[in-house]
């Protein structure tokens, strides 16, 4: 009898789910490079009773998850920066992060450290990594569509860019960059290679999208909410037929 | 005397199952693909009541709500369009099929992605198959066309959980498939909450049933041959 209110809180937790990824979708609406979150909602195991020569089935609920994220491409931000770089289409820029790991990042705002390194706005280093030489100062650097980095006629190197079969799998590092799971598959090379210079990807964040999720969310949640303060009346009138 | 207590509690019983049911619906309101349940009730065979002193039939009475079978409402519901180039939605009827561990089963979900090996999976990683059952790659730019997609009918198909329902196919379904947009929940939100209340009424109704019987019996064991006056 009680199933009733635990298919109810399963409902609402479902939709907290959701609030909680448009929540870090909105708080991430001007982050460079940021992907939207999917969210996925499917129903819950039903419990049957047969009784002579009929069957009822009753559901236990809902479950939401982060499935994966919009591969969408942001809106290019023209900057004028030098080493402000964007990608077009698909792949992601190969980092080596502090700790040693490497790390998959559209986030294209880079930067050069003490020692001419050309790195991102945390510190990490490009992988293969890229060495501007003493004299060459960052508003010489010229980066062509295809990733190369050339200062004048010299080339200093080569920006490569690096993807996985299923980018919806990638795990956030939370630092903005992404780690490669067994389930996105391994990096490999991208297929093209589209880079512009000057230009920053935007965040892909619909906020007039999000907005609407989340009223219709905060809905159900009240929705979900109003079953569970039913089966609770339920019970009380279960529990007054003693009571005279 | 006392069969009417057991008439009342089989309302009760019945409402109680009711209930469960819209709650449900109610938590799957934004469960993509998702169909509402109802459970049809019907009264119990009526019994024929004959006078004991001389076998005289009386009359007939019904013996309650008996509960028939669960029947999932497969009407279509509207669609979402989400922009996402693996998302599906069938417009029309018809099932996506997914090979899971335990066979094939049937989804309205087309909240698809890509795996490690490039094919197109559902949530839980089980391959989407074509009209022919053999999984589907993802192309090139992470696209799939949505007329690669398999559509089956499954007459009749059996909720499972986790938005699949299991049954066999009987070959193509009707519906055609829609890229970039999700089949939206089929439950009646307003509908629903009505439901609701009145449901919890009649259930109340069932109670104060039950108590009047139960004061009726109290009246007749404490009240029946007692010489001074009640009270």
């Amino acid at each position: 009898m009680l199933e009733g209110l635990y298919a109810a809180a399963a409902g609402m937790s479902a939709q907290q789910e959701q609030l909680d990824a448009i929540s870090n979708d909105l708080a991430n609406v001007s982050t460079t490079g940021y992907k939207a979150q999917r969210v996925g909602f499917e129903d819950l195991l039903y419990n049957q009773v047969n009784q002579a020569g009929t069957s009822t089935t009753t559901g236990a609920g809902a479950l939401a998850g982060i499935i994966g994220r919009d591969g969408a491409q942001g809106s290019l931000q023209q900057t004028g920066r030098p080493l402000d770089i964007a990608i077009e289409g698909e792949g992601y820029f190969q980092v080596k992060l502090p700790s040693g790991q490497t790390s998959l990042t559209r986030n294209g705002a880079l930067s050069l450290d003490g020692q001419g390194h050309l790195v991102t706005s945390d510190g990490s280093l490009l992988d293969p990594p890229i060495t501007l030489p003493a004299k060459v100062s960052a508003a010489e650097v010229s980066i062509a569509s295809d990733g190369t980095v050339s200062a004048g006629v010299t080339k200093l190197g080569q920006i490569q860019l690096v993807t996985v079969a299923a980018p919806d799998k990638l795990l956030a590092d939370g630092h903005g960059g992404f780690t490669t799971t067994a389930a996105s598959g391994a990096a490999k090379a991208a297929g093209t290679v589209q880079i512009q210079q000057g230009v920053l990807e935007g965040s892909n964040v619909d906020m007039g999208t999000e907005m609407a999720t989340m009223m219709s969310t905060q809905r159900n949640y009240q929705l979900a909410s109003s079953a569970i303060k039913t089966q609770d009346q339920m019970l009380a009138i279960a529990n007054q037929l003693r009571s005279s | 005397m006392d069969l009417g207590l057991y008439i009342a509690a089989t309302g009760m019983v019945a409402e109680q199952t009711r209930q469960d049911q819209l709650t449900n619906d109610l938590a799957n309101a934004s469960t993509p693909g998702y169909k509402p349940d109802h459970t049809p009730q019907r009264s119990f065979g009526e019994m024929l009541l004959s006078n004991t002193a001389n076998g005289q039939p009386v009359g007939t009475i019904d013996m309650g709500v008996q509960l028939g079978s669960t029947v999932t409402d497969m009407t279509p519901a509207g669609m979402h369009d989400t922009g996402q180039p693996l998302d599906f939605g069938i417009v029309g009827p018809g099932f996506f099929a997914v090979k899971t561990a335990q066979g094939v089963r049937y989804t309205r979900d087309g909240q698809f992605s890509a795996s490690a090996t490039g094919q197109l999976v559902d949530q839980a990683g089980n391959q989407v198959l074509d009209q022919q059952g053999k999984p589907i790659t993802v192309g090139a730019g992470g696209q799939v066309a949505g007329s690669a997609l398999g559509v089956f009918e499954v007459p009749k198909a059996v909720k499972q959980g986790e938005n699949l329902y299991s049954g066999s196919a009987s070959g193509k379904g009707t519906g055609s498939v829609r890229q970039g947009a999700l089949e939206e929940s089929g439950v009646d939100a307003a509908k629903a909450m009505v439901d609701m209340i009145g449901s919890m009424r009649t259930y109340q109704s069932g109670q104060q049933a039950i108590q009047a019987i139960d004061q009726t019996l109290q009246a007749a064991s404490t009240q029946v041959g007692s010489l001074s006056a009640p009270g």
